[in-house]
């Protein structure tokens, strides 16, 4: 008789810890499958929006941090468009990570989300930009140059590297990466413009200013 | 030289030739490599820091355009033998694949279709991308003295 109060105790115990993981393990997959959906663009694993969240167009750049046309594009493009449009609230903006170029590319993109976690995602993302070099994989964005541009972002060093290090966000680039492969993008920069009656435009490769305006005032 | 020049383009069918190659050749480079946009709209466009890009790019497809023809004439009218066209059409080849690729309209693609192998590659193409040219363009222009030289003999050109 104690055997078997023994047994059935055991059993309970097992399907009550099954249960308490099951439970555990769901409430995480919710937590990481919130939808964010710009038109038939998922940026749930991109970056935070960039400017007001209720402007009525979005624009979705899928880009790579060792990308020289993406440079050109945040260099000469960007400055105009985002005090045009996203300055004044007409436009937001949302990177995702289309880290392929080399193998730096991948840490590079999960570095940003290491910054992101100490508030200065896009700080981050500017100085990458700011400091990328015409090579591709020639050290420029190795670990050790990551974590330099952190501390001199002044993060936390520490936490900042043991983030990178334990590659938190690899799950996170590759999803990206699979989502651009999902819609078709095939080089970088690739734009997605989602206007306010759900228009979308895409837009391939680091396009001048001029034609920036012409979509977006077409879409107002 | 301008009198071997005019002596091989004396016969339109080349001039059309060359004509079809720098057309063909330029608008190919410059869509790969972003100075002009398909799409949506028809647009030409050099972003600052990439002149010299541009100017290698019209440099070596006019050297091909003169090259190309001139020695299809050779093999054609005076059957000579096949190596300098080979030499030209590898010169301009080399020097079109430079940094076509890379992270332009079609990197991804080619990253997707043949992975890490694809991504070496479309680095490499994209870190020697003027240096490649640079060869391309001293590689036609070598293919240029020496069909124009070789032509002159052959042809008794003054």
């Amino acid at each position: 008789m104690v055997k078997k109060g023994f047994l059935l105790g055991i059993i309970i115990s097992i399907i009550s810890i099954g249960v308490i993981l099951i439970y555990s393990t769901s409430s995480v997959e919710t937590e990481n499958t919130d939808v964010r959906l710009h038109g038939t663009v998922s940026t749930t694993m991109g970056s935070s929006i960039l400017g007001s969240s209720s402007a009525p167009i979005t624009i979705v750049e899928f880009g790579d941090y060792q990308c020289h046309q993406c440079y050109n594009w945040f260099h000469n493009t960007k400055p105009s468009l985002f005090q045009n449009y996203v300055d004044t609230g007409k436009v937001n903006f949302v990177f995702v990570d289309l880290a392929f170029l080399g193998r730096d590319s991948p840490k590079a993109a999960q570095a940003s989300y290491c910054a992101e976690d100490q508030g200065k995602y896009w700080e981050y993302h500017t100085q990458l930009y700011n400091s990328q070099e015409s090579q591709i994989d020639n050290g420029w964005a190795n670990s050790e140059r990551l974590k330099s541009s952190a501390f001199s972002l002044g993060l936390d060093v520490e936490l900042f590297d043991s983030c990178l290090d334990s590659g938190k966000y690899a799950k996170r680039v590759q999803y990206n990466v699979a989502e651009a492969k999902k819609l078709g993008v095939s080089g970088t920069p690739t734009f997605f413009i989602i206007g306010p009656n759900g228009q979308q435009e895409k837009l391939v490769g680091a396009q001048p200013y001029s034609v920036f305006t012409k979509i977006l005032d077409s879409m107002t | 030289m301008t009198h071997v020049l005019r002596f091989v383009f004396s016969n339109y069918v080349y001039v059309a030739f060359a004509s079809a190659i720098f057309i063909i050749l330029l608008f190919g480079l410059l869509v790969l490599s972003e100075y002009v946009f398909l799409e949506p709209y028809l647009i030409g466009y050099i972003a600052p820091g990439m002149e010299l890009g541009f100017a290698l790019i019209v440099i070596l497809t006019a050297l091909s355009a003169l090259v190309i023809p001139m020695n299809i004439y050779r093999i054609n009218v005076l059957k000579k033998s096949k190596r300098k066209v080979t030499g030209s059409v590898f010169g301009s080849f080399v020097g079109s694949i430079a940094g076509a690729c890379s992270c332009g309209p079609i990197g991804f693609a080619v990253f997707s279709t043949f992975g890490s192998v694809g991504a070496t590659g479309l680095a490499f193409l994209t870190n020697y991308e003027l240096p490649m040219r640079i060869g391309a363009i001293i590689l036609l222009s070598i293919a240029y003295y020496t069909t124009i030289k070789s032509l002159k003999i052959e042809c008794k050109i003054v």
